[in-house]
């Protein structure tokens, strides 16, 4: 299959690729790249556990074609750390135990820091609706709200 | 104030920085050089002869590496259908190639030739005459059909007495149960206690259902996956997304023939399992054989559709029900008739109908279960097996006697809820078990007492039991010159095991948390393991690991004796030192100082072992409330209130033992609320999220959790298993939630908005 170019920047590295027009820009993530902290539990967009930033958005990037996202800036879990400090996103799901398994936790974390940039006043339940995108089969959201809540507090008073 | 300081308390996991990080290590992510991709060929039909697999277009494609078959199976254990497939979605061969599309292209063009045959998918239609046989002609005899056969043999086999006359009237009594024989059954279980028939007979009150219970799939975010590399020696190197590496091992080596010494598994951190990731076929072994076809590593990943069509979900069940009662509320007889939907494969579950005894004195109590054969794919364990749906029976009936006799639900309950010393119906007596406690726990954290509904509002409550397993484990703890200790063991973590062995090891050994790190080892390098399932983990490598960590500590006294001339009776480990007790001046002498000095002592360095298999476990009881509203027009139920409490025996971290409660609890409401796989005339038709749904955060509210200790004698400072009681009572807790809301009782879940509308017509609204 013919091969296009693509040019993403991920998490601040360029990249200059030849992908297959059928490539998602999961796929490209994960095996071209090798950044596999981006999960893929469904490959429908429904599960939300592949979200990641694109141009400050969430997005399932399971429903993206890489060729789609040439040009675009791109962060996924491996970049939201910096200098070695967890964003306070990260920080809040350690802390009110906002995981248990972890495979759903990277979108979840995504997603999440998205809702913060965007708007970190909102209720709980505007949380739960928001974040209802995204499936955790193990925790049952309690505590994955917590977490959200926490960190959007954090986020509030650091501002 | 508790006499621990590491046990009891909340910590963060072990494993919290990769789990945030994307760092974590999924069996997806495990990428040999030179990987292929593998993809599994399928059965497009429920049920058919298969007259011809041809392969030849598939071949030619290019960056195709191999295909097999059954024909490809040297040991010929099946692996591969091959003249005949009982379900959609069945596996028929498998692709290896140098990309996931192009194996998924080739899939799509090996040609199969059906001849499809009669298909049955309902368990009440498979077990009827008119039914296709799946796997065998052979019929099975129902409860009463079974009593009177096995009088006609006894009597038969006595040589020395004319029974002609008893056996013939016998055999007339047997022409009265007509429709009690059963075909399609792959399995059966029978108990019984006392009798059932005069239990009914001294009830002032009858109540007798019919329950139905779905289908329904552990649904772990992380879809099965494996990565096997077969070396030119003959070794087997299998990266597994497994709850049980040391299970793998035997399965593949079982399965294909390889010596065990030749297989080393390798368990990658788990997205999920729930119980249902200890399947050897469904990735491991084609991944296994492809890489030996090829001799490269290879990946067999399923997609989320696969997963619903040839996962290993949760039984389907239809379970008839009776049970009787006096005006008082002391219930005298229960009996059960189960049918179990085991899919292609026998009798997962079946056993937990004995579950519908639930925690109550009842005197007598008869339980027949039958597995069915149906086309659909075979099941396996789900957070306690079986347990969900029969307690779903029990606990919705034991409302309606409530309902009856006017007597309160909890009140009802309490009042027939056994004691420590009462004999259990078809078991062993009661140990001491917070019943009681945790169910007036959660009435209490709930506001039972003076619970008030407003206009189609309804409050609903249901407990449930289950007791944790037990299995062999091994632990290593070695103590460093830093005075660090390091974990070293074979189980997997399922969602906080590893941080609970930490904990009590730092506990043991006096030192902090932060100084224990824990390392899990493959199968040629760690001690064996239990899988992690049936909630053994805390029970059995809590046990181990507190063996371990105690050894150890005998050789630090050991040392300290030798360091400090002292008797090991004048000596205490303490923070993290050994100290001469009540010295004047004090001596003590730190972890790190005798384990440097253990490098050059006769007896070496510190290695605490701990090896154990079985101890008696203690049961367990998760007590739920919730309160609901339904909308009458929609028929949609919304939960407004959701308090689980549980008796955990000794929560050694209390947050993850919430995390437990809240979670299972969860699953619970979706079962009885949301979650169905529903089949078509040619299987499973919903296998995705869409169709499939599961809950998200926009349809809970937050759950309360209860924590009630009552230790359990065995267990690690008390502990019971967590993982799985909290999955129990919740179908009936919801179900009677919405009794109570609507005053129609449903007895056929999901309560979706239709069914609860279709209940209000026929209740005249």
């Amino acid at each position: 299959m013919a091969k296009h170019p693509v040019s993403l920047t991920v998490n601040g590295d360029e990249h200059d690729l030849l992908i297959e027009p059928r490539k998602t820009l999961l796929a490209i993530l994960r095996d071209t790249i090798g950044l596999t902290g981006t999960k893929e539990g469904c490959s429908t967009g429904d599960c939300g556990a592949c979200t990641v930033i694109v141009d400050g958005k969430a997005v399932t990037s399971c429903m993206v074609l890489g060729v789609t996202a040439s040009g675009k800036e791109i962060m996924t879990i491996e970049g939201l750390a910096s200098d070695g400090e967890l964003h306070p996103v990260q920080q809040a799901f350690i802390n009110t135990g906002g995981y248990q398994c972890g495979f759903c936790t990277p979108g979840f974390i995504m997603a999440s820091k998205v809702l913060l940039d965007e708007n970190p006043d909102r209720t709980e339940e505007e949380f739960r609706h928001a974040l209802g995108g995204n499936i955790c089969r193990c925790t049952g959201y309690t505590k994955i709200l917590e977490a959200v809540l926490k960190a959007a507090e954090e986020v509030r008073t650091t501002a | 104030m508790s006499e621990y300081t590491v046990v009891g308390q909340t910590v963060a996991r072990v494993d919290a920085v990769e789990k945030v990080t994307g760092a974590a290590q999924y069996g997806a992510d495990v990428h040999p050089a030179g990987m292929l991709y593998g993809k599994i060929v399928r059965s497009k039909q429920a049920h058919a002869n298969i007259l011809s697999i041809d392969t030849s277009e598939a071949e030619k494609l290019p960056g195709v590496r191999a295909i097999i078959t059954q024909d490809d199976v040297p040991s010929g254990r099946r692996v591969f259908a091959t003249d005949k497939v009982l379900y959609l979605g069945e596996p028929l061969a498998a692709v290896a190639a140098t990309d996931p599309d192009i194996a998924e292209e080739a899939a799509e063009l090996i040609k199969i030739e059906y001849e499809v045959l009669p298909v049955v998918q309902d368990v009440m239609e498979a077990i009827k005459a008119s039914a296709p046989r799946l796997q065998s002609d052979a019929a099975k005899d129902g409860p009463n059909r079974r009593e009177i056969s096995a009088q006609i043999r006894k009597l038969s086999r006595d040589k020395e007495n004319d029974h002609s006359d008893e056996i013939s009237k016998l055999e007339a009594a047997l022409e009265e149960y007509p429709d009690e024989v059963y075909y399609n059954i792959s399995a059966e279980s029978h108990s019984e206690a006392g009798d059932v028939e005069k239990g009914f007979a001294e009830s002032d009150v009858v109540v007798e259902d019919t329950y139905v219970i779905p289908r329904v799939h552990q649904t772990y975010m992380e879809p099965h996956v494996s990565v096997a590399s077969a070396d030119s020696s003959g070794k087997v190197t299998v990266w597994a997304s497994t709850q049980g590496p040391f299970a793998i091992r035997s399965g593949i080596a079982g399965t294909l023939g390889i010596p065990l010494t030749q297989i080393n598994v390798i368990g990658t951190t788990m997205g999920g399992g729930f119980g249902g990731r200890f399947g050897v076929i469904i990735t491991h072994v084609p991944a296994v054989l492809l890489s030996q076809k090829t001799g490269r590593p290879v990946r067999v990943q399923m997609t989320r559709e696969e997963e619903f069509i040839d996962g290993r979900p949760a039984p389907g069940c239809v379970i008839k029900i009776k049970t009787g009662a006096t005006n008082d509320g002391q219930i005298l007889a229960r009996e059960a008739l189960a049918f179990w939907d085991s899919g292609s494969v026998s009798g997962a579950s079946i056993g937990s109908t004995i579950r519908v005894r639930g925690v109550y004195k009842i005197p007598n109590l008869k339980v027949d279960a039958y597995g069915v054969h149906t086309n659909k794919s075979g099941t396996a364990a789900y957070r306690a097996p079986g347990a969900p749906q029969a307690i779903f029976a029990g606990e919705s009936q034991l409302d309606e006697i409530a309902d009856r006799i006017g007597m309160d639900p909890v009140k009802f309950r309490l009042m027939n809820m056994r004691e420590e010393g009462d004999p259990v119906p078809a078991g062993a007596n009661e140990p001491k078990v917070g019943y009681k406690e945790t169910l007036e726990a959660v009435a209490d954290a709930a506001g039972w007492w003076d619970r008030e509904a407003g206009e189609n509002q309804g409050w609903g409550v249901a407990v449930g039991d289950w007791t944790n397993g037990c299995g062999p484990g091994g632990v290593y703890v070695s103590v460093h010159e830093d005075g660090s200790a390091r974990i070293f063991h074979g189980s997997m973590d399922i969602t906080g095991t590893d941080t609970m062995i930490s904990q009590i090891t730092a506990e043991i050994l006096t030192i902090p948390y932060e100084s224990v790190t824990i390392r899990r080892g493959d199968t040629d390098s760690a001690p064996y393991s239990t899988g992690s399932g049936g909630s053994v983990v805390t029970f059995t490598m809590g046990n181990t690991a507190k063996l371990a960590a105690e050894d150890a500590h005998r050789r630090i006294l050991e040392l300290a004796s030798e360091r400090l001339n002292m008797n090991v009776d004048n000596l205490e480990l303490k923070d993290g030192a050994v100290h001469v007790i009540s010295a004047d001046p004090p001596k003590s002498i730190s972890l790190g100082e005798l384990a440097a000095y253990s490098l050059s002592t006769t007896g070496g360095p510190i290695v605490g072992k701990g090896s154990f298999a079985r101890q008696a476990s203690t049961p367990a009881l998760a007590a739920q409330i919730a309160k609901v509203e339904v909308d009458p027009d929609t028929g949609r139920t919304r939960v407004l209130k959701l308090v689980a409490s549980q008796d955990v025996g000794y929560a050694i971290n209390p947050m993850a033992v919430e995390g437990q409660i809240e979670g299972g609890t969860v699953q619970g409401y979706a079962w009885a609320m949301m979650e169905e796989m529903q089949y078509g005339e040619n299987g499973n038709i919903n296998p995705g999220f869409v169709d499939y749904r599961v809950p998200t955060s926009a349809d809970l509210p937050t759950v309360e959790s209860v924590i009630v200790e009552v230790p359990a004698p065995n267990g690690p400072y008390g502990a019971k298993g967590v993982g799985e009681p909290p999955i129990t009572p919740t179908l009936a807790t919801m179900a009677n939630a919405v009794k109570d809301a609507i005053g129609v009782r449903i007895t056929e879940l999901p309560i979706k908005p239709e069914k609860v509308v279709e209940a209000l017509k026929s209740n005249g609204h």
